[in-house]
């Protein structure tokens, strides 16, 4: 990467936040000064406001669909790494499974969440276990790739350094895939936090997708954007502590 | 002074007796390397010569136990080679540096491969580095090198855990003229200095004659060696070498080994 000179790295953070900061002004001008009704539009302010008000009761139902967004990440990082394992290993595993695997993606799987409740029942398994199914497949693909990817004549220096498949394994094959696990890890983390919400609109008494189900069903449109933030700010703790993770276990790993 | 070997005692060193390796394709078999005997001697720097697909990589692989031989035999110090061993060191086209890893770290990679002891290797690594003109660059990554650079990291990777034979697999031939033409005499420097016994793979005439003591001219079809020229050339040599008659004939000699073959092949094979 070229080194950024410090007005270009200044233009990196000011121009994403400026727009955003622009955007906020003009949803506010328009819904203050055509007094768009607060059920169908409530402006920034009202927002910020209900955040404030309701910020105990926020926090209390973000515990339960952070904590669990968190475990669904976890788990479909575990799941996603033995899945790439199993096909990278075995040449007839993978062209048993990996067209079909593919295929199987191909299926709208939010709408697979009823059968979960099913199986496993309205409770956090059930939506722990939705939320694995949602998010394990690019984490899965990322480092099979990864595995694969891996420079075919590094593979020859080790072989002729006499080195042992768990040695080529773990020097070259591993590092290679690093940053292809990490961005299926990302976007693992997106799609937990999603698989989380949509567990707790069909079944939850508590987490944030009820509280919006809850207070869409009220009509306190301000109350579903103060719980979206919270999300977003979910999703983005997720986002960077994989990243932050990723910088750590490269630097181990990679010597 | 590094505390590599001794310069290795006269004697032979690699010797193929009728190798084959015979792939199988969808076309039926095909021919790589189709009977070929030749012999290295301790110490002695050898070049095999040849048009590229003649199969002369796939030789040299099957030197360093890296392809298997489908018949005949290759024995390197007495025991035929069936696996790689660490008394060979190769190098590939590529540098095949780990792009996470320093330069530092690439060198020493082999050691830590190896399990042998760090810390004394550690200034050999930087010893060889700084020979090859990378002093200061040690804690620089792969991409932050041009490719004769990446290249010289390469030869010190391939030195450091001090193997008897060095394979080398057209190395320079991604480079550049001039970068070529540096890494030949780096190479020279280094070998002159630890008489390793060396096979150079190269499809360059200059090359070859300006590198070895004796060039294996590889013929494409059938994939052998139709010559084996002495190549008296005293050392040590420097670029001005390749201003001499001697030097220029034993190009032309060899150039025209090759268009030869070329023909002849051309006249077997009628899409060749």
């Amino acid at each position: 990467m070229p080194d950024a000179t410090g007005r270009e790295r200044l233009l990196t953070v000011a121009l994403p936040t400026g727009t955003a900061v622009a955007f906020l002004a003009v949803w506010q001008a328009v819904a203050t000064l055509w007094a768009i009704p607060a059920v169908i539009l409530p402006a920034p302010s009202d927002i910020v406001r209900q955040l404030v008000g309701s910020w105990g009761e926020l926090l209390y139902q973000a515990s339960f669909t952070g904590a669990e967004a968190l475990a669904a990440c976890v788990l479909s990082g575990i799941v996603g790494i033995l899945v790439a394992a199993m096909l990278a290993s075995s040449t007839p595993l993978r062209e048993m499974l990996y067209p079909n695997l593919v295929a199987f993606q191909l299926i709208p799987k939010i709408a697979l969440a009823p059968l979960f409740v099913i199986w496993l029942g309205i409770d956090a398994p059930s939506r722990l276990a939705f939320s694995t199914f949602i998010s394990f497949f690019p984490v899965a693909i990322g480092t099979l790739t990864g595995l694969q990817s891996t420079n075919p004549n590094a593979i020859r220096l080790c072989q002729s350094l006499t080195a042992s498949p768990s040695q080529i394994f773990r020097h070259v094959q591993v590092p290679y895939a690093l940053p292809f696990f990490f961005s299926g890890m990302k976007v693992a983390a997106t799609l937990s936090v999603i698989g989380i919400v949509v567990g707790e609109f069909i079944s939850s008494k508590h987490g944030l997708g009820s509280y919006i189900l809850l207070a869409g069903s009220r009509a306190e449109t301000a109350r579903i954007f103060a719980a979206l933030v919270v999300l977003c700010v979910i999703g983005l703790a997720l986002y960077g502590a994989i990243a932050w993770l990723e910088l750590r276990v490269r630097r181990a790993w990679r010597g | 002074m590094l505390s590599l070997s001794e310069p290795a005692l006269p004697g032979e060193c690699i010797r193929a007796e009728k190798a084959w390796k015979i792939y199988d394709t969808a076309k039926g078999p095909v021919e790589a390397v189709a009977g070929v005997s030749f012999s290295v001697r301790r110490g002695e720097f050898v070049a095999i010569l040849g048009p590229s697909g003649c199969g002369k990589s796939t030789l040299l692989m099957m030197c360093g136990g890296l392809e298997a031989i489908t018949a005949g035999r290759i024995s390197v110090d007495g025991a035929p080679i069936a696996c790689p061993r660490t008394s060979i060191g190769v190098m590939f086209q590529e540098s095949t540096l780990l792009p996470w890893k320093s330069v530092l770290d690439n060198v020493m990679f082999p050691i830590e491969l190896l399990h042998r002891p760090r810390r004394e290797h550690m200034a050999r690594a930087r010893e060889l580095l700084s020979l090859v003109g990378l002093s200061g660059f040690e804690s620089h990554k792969p991409h932050q090198l041009s490719g004769g650079m990446r290249q010289r990291a390469a030869i010190c990777r391939a030195l450091v855990y001090d193997p008897d034979i060095l394979l080398m697999d057209e190395p320079f031939s991604a480079l550049d003229a001039i970068t070529r033409d540096e890494m030949n005499d780096a190479l020279l420097d280094i070998w002159t200095r630890y008489t390793k016994t060396a096979l150079f793979v190269t499809h360059s005439i200059r090359e070859a004659v300006y590198l070895a003591d004796r060039v294996l001219v590889m013929n494409r079809r059938p994939a052998t060696i139709v010559a084996d020229i002495a190549i008296p050339i005293p050392r040590p040599r420097d670029p001005s070498v390749g201003e001499t008659k001697l030097f220029n004939e034993l190009c032309s000699t060899l150039r025209g080994m090759i268009e030869h073959s070329h023909r002849a092949a051309r006249d077997v094979t009628p899409y060749a």
